[in-house]
């Protein structure tokens, strides 16, 4: 049975489609990935069901049929009793999705409510979903404020509310995006188990092709608004055929297997203001085997094999789009002699509050007693989930916090104690790149005055005219066009952004550079650029690296050595492929099954929350 | 020019209230400045033969005095015309000195935190516990009457308005992540306090000002009424109530034209402050999708 249906369906911002021609049939107990980066249309599908589209977003044709109904012309009450009990929607943002000043169970008890659930049935109902969704003592969760719990289990409660209606259609919007690995492996879990239970249609839309691949039975590839391959999930992972899925593919960098340098596309996608340059195949101009006639016509949706989609001029397909052969990975060359930089048994303790007698409340132990040797270009890497204490090292290393035991020297000198000399060290020798470019750079400095920002420190001689040349040369060792010194970063694409936050790094010509989660919030096509960019510094400017990040791929992509961090504390560490090929410690090993492996066949998630 | 900036210049310019305000602003600055043209008598000139007459336009009216006079003779107008000067004089003043003594300080506490933090937040509390107007007095009895002993009261009183707002917004722009770059990137305190959270705060700012200008005049106005601001022989706006006051019964019109001069001034400041605001909000800003 047809649970969802969509028909040749187009929505469009004053004339330009943003998205093209969707068609697709979902049916009862199966799950529909939509998989595409940031600006591929794909959340635009999930508010044409909830009818929440931006401003001036109207739906231009076609039809979106939930069980005979047309979501698109039903009357507006009708649509909204649709959406309390045949419709749930799982949220990307757990933690505010719940309102934090009602507790658990006055949020269920609400929504049972509007439901139609009486009174006293809606009590042993919360419990019995609660349970359902494998979350212990479901009594005192009820009791609890979103904020007092993680958001794993936050993410949990909302899925119990989700199908709590027993709907015959849930769409789920990145819900796994804002969790930890592991916890989104039992949220992907759970989230299946309770979909087979049910018999419920799952609407799964995602960025990451891998995770899709292993929770949906039919993919859709969304490429600036165009179906660009569509087929069953084994079959589309397994033979991918157009270039867009075979990038996205080769850009993510493999857990196990031999290594070699990602191939990245050129730019990114295009934004809905470039749409109307793009009368062909949009994917056109960073197509790898693209032709001139792709430019000028739309290729059809062609039936390659049976149900198998894909969106492609003849030539695309005969040439079999894998153009070059794998270029090796550049090989990490050290130096010996005094590495630049030494922790040994570094702490960082954070004292509690005070109490109102004064006495202090039991601290935290942020980071205890790590010790980490990096020689000049050498990449090491530090991996952990939220609240590992991983980005408390970035700190300590930069000295923007205090340690509060243990020693840090810098090509041989102490700096453990944050003073002027200490800062003069670092200052030559360190810097750090952020996680978010959206905090990390003034949006009020153009590109050019950004980058070259130590260059305005006290103690600089440059003049205005050695700063253009500076921020002129940074941009093309960062991959960044010229015309960018005199923009401002709120006209900068993410990747750009990263970037330019790289680029203000590199002016004082540091030695070690601190990366903290630099490609979290990239796109994967995004990411492998930034993966490769680094590669590029090591080998042009022998540049050593410390990657903080919570992917393993990424991290045995780009590192010789990584640590495992959990609770503050340095569980495992070693050669990044023994670690990661061969991990001894339990909680590594836990990290290693939480990732989605690229061979879909392979069974995952395989342990029980 | 970031496209931010002319986004929000742009909006300045078309909210009604800040055009509004604006041009108000002006034509009272106009006036003020050429005071001493287009005024009809000398402000201290007396005519003692025409004293409380009433404004041109009732029947008892004399077109020589269009706003009528007062009891001893002088021309209602001009000195409405030449008060503006001081009320003006003092709401520039006055405004600035508060907001460069708050924002000094709003600026060290929400930088550096910590016991400083502490020590300037208490001391804003206590100040601020303080009736304004009762504070006003009690500190031009120690310092003594004049107008610039009332600026310097206002700018004593009112930078806890500057120091609490903007202290919270540095708070939250020290915490960015560029804050902390720009100490990376070789920064000392003072450069990146100057070049990278103040421009932040300079929209509040300006916003904060306007509302301040408006204040100071209101708090100048009851200084001069109770006769501890201007000298006797200046023409302010508090001194020609007070004048008129003993006379309201039998003319009225030599109070209700004062207070519709302050009136107006200070609808002009707040309007172009409340719009102010409305424009350059940056939560606004950012629910309207264009940060």
């Amino acid at each position: 049975m047809e649970v969802l249906e969509a028909r040749n369906l187009s929505v469009s911002l004053v004339g330009v489609d943003v998205l093209r021609h969707i068609s697709f049939t979902l049916r009862r107990g199966r799950v529909l990935g939509l998989v595409g980066e940031s600006g591929a249309g794909k959340s635009m599908l999930g508010r044409v069901i909830a009818r929440d589209l931006p401003t001036a977003f109207k739906v231009r044709s076609g039809a979106l049929t939930f069980q005979g109904h047309d979501l698109v012309t039903i009357a507006g009450e009708k649509h909204r009793e649709l959406l309390g009990d045949s419709i749930a929607f799982i949220p990307q943002e757990p933690l505010t999705a719940l309102n934090p000043v009602l507790t658990i169970g006055q949020q269920f008890d609400e929504h049972l409510g509007r439901l139609g659930v009486p009174q006293a049935d809606r009590r042993t109902r919360m419990i019995t979903a609660l349970g359902n969704v494998l979350l212990h003592d479901p009594v005192t969760l009820l009791d609890r404020y979103s904020f007092q719990i993680s958001g794993g289990m936050c993410q949990r409660v909302l899925i119990a509310m989700a199908f709590a209606s027993e709907p015959a259609l849930i769409v789920a919007d990145e819900p796994t995006t804002a969790l930890d690995v592991s916890t989104q492996a039992h949220i992907v879990q759970i989230m299946r188990k309770m979909q087979r239970d049910h018999g419920t249609a799952l609407l799964f839309i995602t960025h990451d092709l891998r995770l899709a691949a292993h929770v949906c039975d039919d993919i859709l590839v969304l490429y600036a608004g165009d179906i660009v391959e569509r087929g069953p999930a084994r079959t589309l992972t397994a033979m991918a055929r157009h270039p867009y899925t075979l990038a996205l593919q080769a850009a993510n960098p493999p857990l196990d297997g031999p290594a070699h340098r990602l191939a990245t596309l050129p730019e990114q996608m295009p934004g809905i203001g470039a749409f109307t340059t793009l009368p062909g195949c949009r994917f056109a101009p960073r197509c790898p085997v693209a032709d001139e006639e792709c430019g000028r016509a739309v290729p059809p949706l062609r039936e390659i094999a049976p149900h198998h989609f894909v969106r492609c001029s003849g030539a695309c397909l005969t040439q079999g789009a894998k153009a070059s052969a794998p270029e090796p990975l550049p090989v990490a060359t050290t130096t010996p002699g005094v590495p630049v930089l030494v922790l040994k048994d570094v702490a960082k303790h954070y004292p509690g509050e005070r109490d109102w007698l004064g006495r202090r409340r039991p601290g935290t132990d942020a980071v205890k007693a790590i010790n980490l040797t990096v020689r000049a270009g050498e990449f090491v890497g530090i991996v952990g989930e939220s609240g590992s204490g991983k980005s408390t090292v970035a700190k300590l290393i930069m000295g923007l916090e205090p340690i509060t035991a243990g020693r840090i020297a810098i090509d041989g000198n102490d700096v453990s104690v944050n003073d002027s000399a200490a800062r003069q060290v670092r200052l030559g020798t360190l810097q750090m790149v952020f996680q978010d470019p959206q905090s990390a750079l003034n949006p009020r400095r153009p590109v050019g005055r950004l980058i070259t920002q130590s260059l305005e420190a006290a103690r600089s001689t440059a003049s205005e005219a050695d700063r253009v040349m500076r921020a002129r040369a940074l941009l093309a060792e960062t991959g960044l066009s010229a015309d960018l010194l005199q923009r401002f970063p709120s006209q900068l694409s993410g990747g750009q952004k990263q970037r330019v936050n790289i680029a203000r790094a590199l002016c004082v010509t540091p030695r070690l550079l601190v990366a903290d989660e630099i490609v979290s919030g990239l796109d994967v096509s995004v990411q492998a650029q930034i993966l490769n960019l680094l590669l590029d510094l090591r080998r042009d400017r022998g540049i050593g690296l410390v990657f903080i990040s919570h992917d393993l791929s990424v991290v045995r992509y780009l590192c010789s050595r990584v640590l495992v961090m959990q609770h503050g504390a340095v569980v495992e560490q070693g050669d990044a492929e023994a670690v990661l090929g061969r991990p001894q410690h339990p909680y590594t090993q836990s990290l290693i099954a939480a990732v989605p492996p690229e061979d879909p066949d392979r069974p995952w998630p395989c342990n029980s929350p | 020019m970031r496209p931010q900036t002319r986004v929000a210049l742009h909006r300045c310019i078309t909210t009604p209230r800040v055009v509004a305000g604006l041009m108000l602003v002006a034509a009272i600055v106009t006036v003020a400045v050429l005071a001493h043209w287009i005024a009809p008598h000398d402000p201290q000139e007396q005519d003692l033969l025409n004293i409380l007459l009433p404004p041109s336009w009732s029947a008892a009216g004399v077109p020589d005095y269009p706003f009528g006079t007062d009891s001893l003779g002088r021309c209602v107008l001009s000195r409405v015309l030449f008060g503006a000067r001081v009320a003006l004089y003092v709401a520039c003043l006055a405004a600035t000195g508060a907001m460069l003594l708050g924002t000094l300080l709003a600026l060290v506490a929400g930088y550096f935190g910590g016991w400083v933090d502490w020590i300037i937040s208490r001391i804003v509390d206590i100040w601020m516990a303080f009736p304004p107007v009762i504070l006003a007095l009690i500190l031009l009895v120690g310092l003594g009457t004049g107008v610039n002993k009332v600026i310097l009261a206002i700018v004593l009183i009112d930078w806890t308005r500057f120091c609490r707002v903007i202290r919270s917004d540095v708070m939250v722009i020290r915490r960015k992540d560029y804050v902390a770059a720009a100490r990376l990137a070789g920064f000392s305190h003072g450069q990146t306090i100057l070049k990278e959270v103040l421009p932040a705060v300079v929209p509040l700012l300006i916003t904060l000002f306007s509302l301040e200008m408006g204040i100071a005049v209101i708090v100048e106005a009851i200084m001069s009424f109770v006769g501890m601001s201007v000298e006797p022989n200046v023409a302010a706006w508090g001194v020609m109530i007070a004048d008129a006051r003993q006379f309201m019964n039998q003319s009225p019109w030599g109070v209700i034209i004062p207070v519709f001069a302050i009136f107006i001034t200070v609808l002009a400041f707040n309007l172009t402050g409340d719009g102010l605001r409305r424009a350059l909000d940056p939560r606004l800003m950012t629910s309207r999708g264009d940060v």
